[in-house]
Formats: structure tokens, C-alpha cells, sequence
């Protein structure tokens, strides 16, 4: 348990203290993109899960989703999903396909652009979410 | 120019127990000094308990990684000028337990190293009974890895070894690396066995932080996938 904590420790203060360059920040995006999605699958599972067990609750928790607070946390799911995706299929291009490519100045511009598409897939998806955001509010 | 140099103190024989900081102010400093030089000049004027690795000084032993603005660099190849910024934080490496200041138990690194069998095997005669020979292209195949120092830069820079101490980390992968491709050798399945297990390259994800602070700028993760492909493919071409 010590041995866990310490590395739990050790990661996190790396996470957030260790100057790295593209590839630290585009990892850490990786993980949390990674991980916010999974906590949505999570939580869609048992919300759906209750037209089931609880059809009362699905009511209510698809109610839950119109506040305005779910509806932007949505729009950052989308680009969650779409980082993660975009990301995944850029390391597998590098390391599966083209090994040579992992040099610090293409790895560098390949995390960049990585980003900028990304948000450019998400642009038109958040302004039809915030278009129905300012409908509800 | 005037520099604050912060360094990172535990040192139980002088009786400091807990991890905290201590700082100078260093005036003329040049912009061309290397942190170890200052570090040298606090440990000569200053605070003789001060304690690192140093040996050659000159980026070719690997004695001195250290965490300089948060970074990891070798102490002897970081200029001042290079850092742009008059206060310098020096740190440890991470990953690895502080024994002393900015000395870490390296063992654990060492250990993993020496896991991957980082030497020749080959226990025939040579064909002309002299000395086995090689292409340029076959010497050039595995050039990049035998550039390694083993200054532990790149392990100690990786989130997966953060994390997991046990990982064999960027170094070793280098190190094996450099043998699995070498056409005289004849164990590269063997290595490739070792590497192949949970601890072995699986656990990179590429985070690129060793390439990036790795001294003798090696292709570090163009390495590791290499060595990923050699093992999918059993191709060690």
C-alpha cells in the first residue's frame, strides 16, 4: 500500500510538475479525455440501466441531462471523444506504421496539429449543443 | 548576471529529514556557466554537505541527471543562457528514491538494465576465426542505441515509470535494443521474450518525454516501437 501511494504520489507530481514538452501535455490530454469518457459510459450504462429496474429515476435522470451544467459537460464529452479518437489513430500512425516519424520535431508538430483537428471536428458539434444550450436556458 | 540557484535538500546526516529547499543568491554568474558549475561553486563557497553525482563533466559519463526547472537535463550540458530564467530550481530525478540531496538510489535502474542481458552473445568462432564482419548498413541499423550514457534522463522523464517503478523504462529498451538488432548477435529472441512480458515496452504510450530529454539525443521511442514491431513481426532486420 505505501509502495502504491508513493508511486500515485510520484505520478501525479510528474503529471503536474514535469516541464515536458508537446508529447507530456498531448499524453496527459490522452488520459483525461480518456478517463472522462469512461466516467460517461459509466454513469450511460446505469442511467440506462434504470429504464429497467427504476423507470421512474430514467425519467428523472434524463431530466437531470437538460440542465444547463450537463449540456456543457456533454459538449466537453464530445471533444473528449473526439481528441481521444484523433490522438489514438495519430500514435498508432507513428508507432505501427511509421516508427521514423517519432523525431522531436515531427512528433512536436504532429501533437499540434493533432489538437487543431481535433477542435476543428468539434466546432460544428459544439455550436449545434450550445445553439440547443441557449434554447433550454 | 545574478541568479537564485534553489536546490532540493534531504540529507539525514546533517539532520535534515524532511525534503525542503534551500537557496542562493549567485552574482557574476556568466550565461555560459553549466548548472554543475554552479552547483560546484555553492558546494565549494557555500554549503560543503551539498551532495550530487558528478564525474567527467563533460555529458559523457551520465553521473549528473537532475530535475532543472523542472526538466531533465544533464548538470554539465545545461547552460545557464539556456534556461531562460535567472532562478534555477534543481531537483532530483523522479521515480527513483532520494538517498542524498540530489542523489538517487540507482539500483532499481540498473537492475532493470541488467535484466535484458546489454551485452554480445555469440559463442561461435568467427567464420574467419579473427573478428566478425559487418555492412555499413548492418552497423548502421543499431548506430543510434549505442549512443546511451545510461544517465537514467529518459526513465526518470516517463510517466509509465512514475507509475510503475518495475516498468523496465526507456533506457533498458534502448540498451536492448542496441544487441537485438546487431547482426553478429544471437539472442535477440531472448530479449525480445523479456520485453515481451507485462513490465516489458507495452507499457510505453508514448508520452515522448525520454527522446526529449535524453542527452545524447537518441531516437528513443522510434526505438521502443522498433523493438514493439520486432516483436510482432519476429523480424529483427
Amino acid at each position: 500500500m505505501t509502495t502504491f501511494m508513493a508511486s500515485l504520489r510520484t505520478t501525479l507530481a510528474g503529471y503536474i510538475n514535469y516541464r515536458g514538452r508537446e508529447g507530456h501535455y498531448s499524453f496527459l490530454l490522452h488520459r483525461l479525455t480518456g478517463l472522462g469518457t469512461l466516467l460517461f459510459l459509466t454513469i450511460h450504462i446505469v442511467d440506462t440501466a434504470t429504464v429497467y429496474w427504476m423507470p421512474e429515476l430514467y425519467d428523472h435522470a434524463i431530466a437531470l441531462y437538460r440542465l444547463p451544467i450537463f449540456m456543457i459537460g456533454e459538449m466537453g464529452l464530445v471533444f473528449s471523444v473526439i481528441f481521444h479518437g484523433v490522438n489514438g489513430l495519430r500514435i498508432i500512425y507513428q508507432d505501427m506504421v511509421k516508427p521514423s516519424s517519432w523525431s522531436i520535431h515531427t512528433q512536436r508538430r504532429a501533437a499540434r496539429v493533432t489538437l487543431v483537428v481535433s477542435i476543428l471536428i468539434w466546432l460544428p458539434a459544439a455550436y449545434i449543443m450550445a445553439r440547443s444550450l441557449l434554447a433550454h436556458l | 548576471m545574478d541568479v537564485t540557484l534553489r536546490v532540493f535538500r534531504y540529507n539525514t546526516e546533517a539532520g535534515r529529514t524532511k525534503p525542503s529547499f534551500d537557496s542562493w543568491t549567485l552574482t557574476d554568474v556568466d550565461p555560459t556557466d553549466r548548472v554543475l558549475d554552479l552547483l560546484e561553486f555553492v558546494k565549494g563557497y557555500h554549503d560543503g554537505t551539498l551532495s550530487f553525482r558528478r564525474s567527467c563533466a563533460h555529458g559523457v559519463c551520465g553521473s549528473d541527471a537532475m530535475r532543472i526547472n523542472g526538466r531533465n537535463y544533464l548538470a554539465c550540458k545545461v547552460l545557464v543562457r539556456d534556461l531562460n530564467s535567472t532562478t534555477i530550481t534543481v531537483e532530483p530525478i523522479m521515480g527513483l528514491k532520494v538517498v542524498k540531496d540530489l542523489i538517487v538510489d540507482m539500483e532499481p535502474f540498473f537492475e532493470s538494465y541488467r535484466s535484458v542481458l546489454p551485452y554480445m552473445i555469440n559463442d561461435d568462432v568467427p567464420a574467419d576465426g579473427k573478428e566478425r564482419h559487418q555492412s555499413i548498413e548492418q552497423r548502421e541499423r543499431f548506430d543510434d542505441t549505442t549512443k546511451c550514457i545510461l544517465c537514467a534522463a529518459c526513465t526518470s522523464s516517463c510517466p509509465s515509470f512514475w507509475g510503475d517503478g518495475k516498468y523496465v523504462g526507456p533506457a533498458t529498451i534502448v540498451n536492448a535494443h542496441r544487441f537485438i538488432f546487431d547482426s553478429r548477435d544471437q539472442a535477440p529472441g531472448e530479449r525480445l521474450q523479456i520485453l515481451n512480458e507485462q513490465e516489458g515496452v507495452w507499457r510505453c504510450r508514448t508520452a515522448f518525454n525520454c527522446t526529449e530529454a535524453c542527452p545524447r539525443e537518441i531516437h528513443i521511442t522510434q526505438a521502443i516501437a522498433e523493438v514493439k514491431h520486432a516483436i510482432t513481426s519476429g523480424n529483427v532486420d
